[in-house]
C-alpha cells in the first residue's frame, strides 16, 4: 500500500462531497448526539448521588460502574441484540437494526465514563461549596446544581470523553445497526467495511472525516460553556 | 432583659475518649455580639460549626426563639436565620455580584427587589469597582468582606464568623473589622470566634472563652444594650465586677 | 407492565423511523461487498417501493438472524446449512438464485507448486504436505464451510498446525492477510475481483466442479413469525428468480468481466 497515493485520494474523496458520505456523517452525528443528550443528565444525577448521599450498596455501585467502564463495545452489543432480537424479551418493539437501537446502545457505553467522571469531579468539589450553598439557605436541588456548577470542568470533561467513545464505538453499532447502507451506516462502522473492501483510502478519509466531527462537537460545546473553554 | 434569640441548652462532642465540647446553658440575645475566644484546636470551629448544622455532635440541643431544637436533626427553616461563615469563604465561580445575591435567589426574591438588595451591600462592603469580577480571583481580604455582604444581604437573625481577620494585612483587617463593627450593631447575634484584640475589644462585645471544651464567660467591657439603643457606647459605660456576676447569672438560665 | 413502560420510554422522544415496509434481507459479505447488491437492489425497490435493508454477515449469522426472526428473507451460499435450515422449519420457498465459484489464490512466488495442480483437493494436499501458510476464515461462513470440506477430501486435518491460520475475519481482511503473510486462502470470485488491495495475490487453482458455489434465497417462515414481511420476502424472492432479476444479475460487471451466473429457471 503506497501511503502517499492512499492519502491523496483520501483528501480527494473528503472535497468531492459524495452523497452517501454524507448520509453516513450524518447518522453518526444524529445517533451519537441523542445519545448523549438522553445520558448526560440521568448520568450526572448518578454521579452526584454517588458521591454526595450514603445509602447501603453504594460502595458496590460504585465499583461495578468502574467495571463497566472496561466492558468491550461488542459485548454490549450482543447483550442488547439477545434483548432486542424477536426473540428476545423486546423483541415485539422491532428496534433492532435501527438507529434507535444503536442510540440505545450508545447511552448504555456512555453512562458508566459520564458517571465515573462526574463522581470523581464531585467528590473533588471544595467542602465549603456545599456548606456555603446550605447556610445561605439553598435546599437541596439548587445546593446539587451549585456543586456541579463549582465543578463544571471536570463535568464537561466527562461529556467530551463519553462523546469520544460513542462516535469511535464500533461493536455495539454493528451488532445493533446492522451496518446497513443508508440508514445504519455511521463513520466507524463504513471505515470497517470499506477496510474489508481494501479500500483504505476510504477508510483513512472516513477516518479523518471522524475527527473532525470530534473536533467540531468538542469545539462547540467548550464555546457553548463560555470562558474560552479553557481553565 | 429581653428573652434570649438562641439558648443552647447542651452540646457534647466528642472523638473517643477525648471530649471536644461540653457545653451547656448558654444564652445568646439580640442585640448582642460575642467574642468566641480560645486557643487554636480549642474548639470554636466545631462549636460556631455545630451551632449551624454543619458538623454532627453526640447530643446538641438548643431552644430558639423558646422553640426545642436538635441541631443534629437540623431544620431546614432554621437555616434562613443562621448563616455561617467560613475562616476562608469560598466566592462561587461567577461574579461579586451573583455571589451576594446567591441567598435571595435561592429564597425567590423577585429580580428587582435582588437587585435593590445586592446594589446596597455592595455599597456597604465597599466593593463596588468589583461588582462584576469573577470571586474567585479577588484578594482575601476582598473575598472576607464580599462574603460578610453576601451573609448581612439575608438578614439573618444569628451570624456566626469563623476567624473573619485572621491572615490579613493591616488594611484589609481594618477593613473588615469596621464591616463586623457595623454587623454587630445590627439586631442579631454575631458570634466571631477570633484571637484579634480589635473584635474582641469592641464596644459591646461580650466574650466568651472556650478551655477544654467548656465555655468560660468572661464577660463583656459594658453589658449588652437594648435594641432600641442606637449610641455607640451604650447607656452604661462601664462594668462592675457586680454587673459581670449578674451577666453569669442571666446567661446561665 | 414493566415491560410495556420501558418499551414506551424506549420509543418515547426519539425520532419515528419507517416501519414495516421495509425489508430486512440478511446475506453474505461477498453479495455486499463485491457490489452486487448495490447494482441490482434499486431496480427492485423502485418497482415495488420498498426500501430494503441489506445487513451482511456471514452466512452462519444470516441463518441465525433468520432463525431469530431478525430478518424477512435471507440471499446465501452454504447448501448444506440452507437445507438444515428448511428442515428445521426455519425458513421456506427456498430457491436457486445464482451461482459463481471459488477459487485458490495464493503468494505470486507459489511456495506449495500448486498452480497447475489437477483440482483443488490436490492442491489442499500439497499445500499441507509443504506445511505452506494458509489463512481460514474461521467464521462459518459460506466459504468456511465449503474450505471445511475439502480437507477430509485431502485427507489432512489442519486444525492446530502451526501452518494453518484461523482467522476469525471477513473475506477482505483474510485477503489482506494473505497478501501480508504471503499465504494461500480460498475466496469467491465476486470478492476477489472487487478486492483492491491484493498486490502480491494471484489465482492459483479454479475450475474445479467442488467450487461452484450456488447462492439461495431463502423466505422466513411466517407461521413461526407472523409480523415477518413474508409479503416483501415473497415479492424479492419472486423478482431475483425472474427473467428481469437474473438478468440484472448477469449484467453486473467488475473490471468488465461477468462475476455471478444466474441460475434460476425465469419466469
Amino acid at each position: 500500500m503506497d501511503w502517499l497515493t492512499t492519502t491523496r485520494k483520501a483528501f480527494a474523496l473528503l472535497f468531492t462531497g459524495d452523497a452517501d458520505l454524507w448520509t453516513i456523517i450524518f447518522v453518526s452525528l444524529k445517533v451519537s448526539l441523542l445519545a448523549m443528550l438522553f445520558a448526560t443528565p440521568l448520568a450526572i444525577g448518578i454521579g452526584y448521588l454517588l458521591a454526595t448521599a450514603s445509602f447501603r450498596g453504594r460502595k458496590l455501585l460504585i465499583h461495578l460502574n468502574q467495571g463497566l467502564l472496561a466492558s468491550p463495545t461488542v459485548v454490549i452489543g450482543l447483550l442488547l441484540y439477545l434483548l432486542l432480537s424477536r426473540q428476545g424479551v423486546f423483541g415485539s418493539l422491532h428496534l433492532l437494526f435501527t438507529r434507535r437501537a444503536m442510540i440505545l446502545g450508545q447511552i448504555i457505553i456512555a453512562l458508566p465514563v459520564l458517571v465515573a467522571f462526574t463522581l470523581s469531579a464531585v467528590q473533588g468539589a471544595d467542602p465549603r461549596v456545599q456548606e456555603t450553598s446550605l447556610s445561605l439557605g439553598a435546599g437541596q436541588l439548587r445546593t446539587a446544581v451549585t456543586t456541579l456548577t463549582e465543578v463544571r470542568f471536570g463535568v464537561m470533561a466527562a461529556v467530551f470523553s463519553a462523546f469520544g467513545r460513542v462516535v469511535s464505538e464500533i461493536g455495539c453499532s454493528l451488532m445493533v445497526g446492522g451496518n446497513i447502507a443508508g440508514f445504519t451506516r455511521n463513520i466507524p462502522t463504513a471505515i470497517a467495511l470499506e477496510t474489508s473492501k481494501g479500500e483504505f483510502a476510504e477508510g483513512i478519509a472516513l477516518g479523518f472525516m471522524l475527527l473532525a466531527v470530534a473536533l467540531i462537537v468538542n469545539f462547540s460545546l467548550a464555546f457553548l460553556q463560555g470562558e474560552g473553554g479553557l481553565k | 432583659m429581653n428573652a434570649p434569640l438562641f439558648v443552647i441548652e447542651k452540646i457534647r462532642k466528642q472523638f473517643g475518649a477525648r471530649v471536644v465540647l461540653d457545653v451547656g446553658g448558654l444564652a445568646l440575645h439580640a442585640g448582642q455580639s460575642y467574642a468566641l475566644t480560645g486557643d487554636n484546636g480549642a474548639g470554636k470551629t466545631t462549636l460556631l460549626r455545630v451551632i449551624a448544622g454543619l458538623e454532627s455532635a453526640q447530643l446538641a440541643r438548643a431552644l430558639y426563639r423558646g422553640l426545642a431544637v436538635n441541631l443534629c436533626a437540623y431544620p431546614e427553616w432554621l437555616r434562613r436565620d443562621v448563616i455561617y461563615v467560613h475562616q476562608h469563604p469560598y466566592l462561587f465561580r461567577t461574579s461579586v455580584k451573583d455571589n451576594i445575591g446567591y441567598g435571595l435567589k435561592a429564597r425567590g426574591a423577585p429580580y428587582r427587589e435582588r437587585e435593590l438588595l445586592v446594589q446596597e451591600a455592595v455599597r456597604w462592603a465597599r466593593v463596588e469597582h468589583l461588582i462584576d469580577s469573577p470571586a474567585h480571583k479577588l484578594s482575601a481580604g476582598e473575598k472576607q468582606r464580599v462574603a460578610l455582604a453576601r451573609a448581612r444581604v439575608l438578614k439573618p437573625r444569628l451570624f456566626l464568623l469563623d476567624e473573619p481577620t485572621a491572615n490579613l494585612d493591616a488594611e484589609s483587617r481594618q477593613q473588615v473589622v469596621t464591616l463586623i463593627r457595623d454587623l454587630c450593631d445590627s439586631d442579631g447575634v454575631a458570634v466571631i470566634a477570633c484571637h484579634d484584640q480589635e473584635i474582641i475589644q469592641l464596644p459591646g462585645i461580650y466574650r466568651l472563652h472556650l478551655q477544654a471544651g467548656q465555655i468560660d464567660h468572661r464577660g463583656g467591657q459594658l453589658p449588652a444594650r437594648d435594641p432600641s439603643d442606637r449610641s455607640p457606647l451604650g447607656a452604661s459605660a462601664a462594668s462592675t465586677p457586680a454587673e459581670s456576676l449578674k451577666w453569669q447569672a442571666v446567661a446561665n438560665d | 407492565m414493566l415491560r410495556a413502560l420501558i418499551g414506551a420510554v424506549l420509543l418515547a422522544g426519539l425520532p419515528a423511523s419507517a416501519v414495516s415496509q421495509d425489508l430486512r434481507l440478511a446475506t453474505t459479505t461477498s453479495t455486499e461487498s463485491s457490489g452486487l447488491l448495490r447494482a441490482i437492489l434499486p431496480p427492485f425497490e423502485a418497482r415495488y417501493h420498498t426500501a430494503v435493508h441489506v445487513i451482511a454477515v456471514g452466512t452462519g449469522k444470516a441463518l441465525k438472524l433468520g432463525e431469530n426472526g431478525d430478518a424477512d428473507v435471507l440471499l446465501v451460499h452454504a447448501p448444506a446449512s440452507e437445507l438444515a435450515f428448511v428442515q428445521a422449519g426455519h425458513g421456506v420457498d427456498r430457491r436457486k438464485v445464482m451461482h459463481n465459484d471459488f477459487i485458490l489464490v495464493g503468494p505470486s512466488a507459489d511456495p506449495a507448486g500448486v498452480r497447475g495442480a489437477p483440482d483443488v483437493i490436490a492442491a489442499f494436499r500439497r499445500i499441507a504436505d509443504r506445511k505452506a501458510k494458509f489463512i481460514s476464515r474461521g467464521d462459518n461462513s459460506g466459504t468456511d464451510q465449503m474450505e471445511k470440506t475439502y480437507w477430509p477430501l485431502a485427507g489432512v486435518s489442519p486444525a492446530g498446525q502451526t501452518w494453518y491460520i484461523s482467522a476469525g475475519l471477513g473475506m477482505g481482511e483474510v485477503l489482506t492477510m494473505a497478501a501480508e503473510l504471503r499465504a494461500y486462502t480460498l475466496t469467491d470470485r465476486g470478492t476477489f475481483a472487487a478486492y483492491r488491495a491484493k498486490s502480491g495475490l494471484q489465482i492459483e487453482v479454479a475450475g474445479d466442479p467442488r467450487m461452484f458455489n450456488p447462492y439461495s434465497v431463502i423466505s422466513v417462515n411466517p407461521a413461526k413469525y407472523p409480523d415477518i414481511n413474508y409479503r416483501g420476502a415473497t415479492e424479492f424472492s419472486d423478482w431475483i428468480t425472474s427473467a428481469e432479476g437474473q438478468r440484472a444479475i448477469a449484467a453486473f460487471r467488475i473490471d468488465g468481466e461477468q462475476v455471478f451466473f444466474p441460475d434460476a429457471q425465469g419466469r
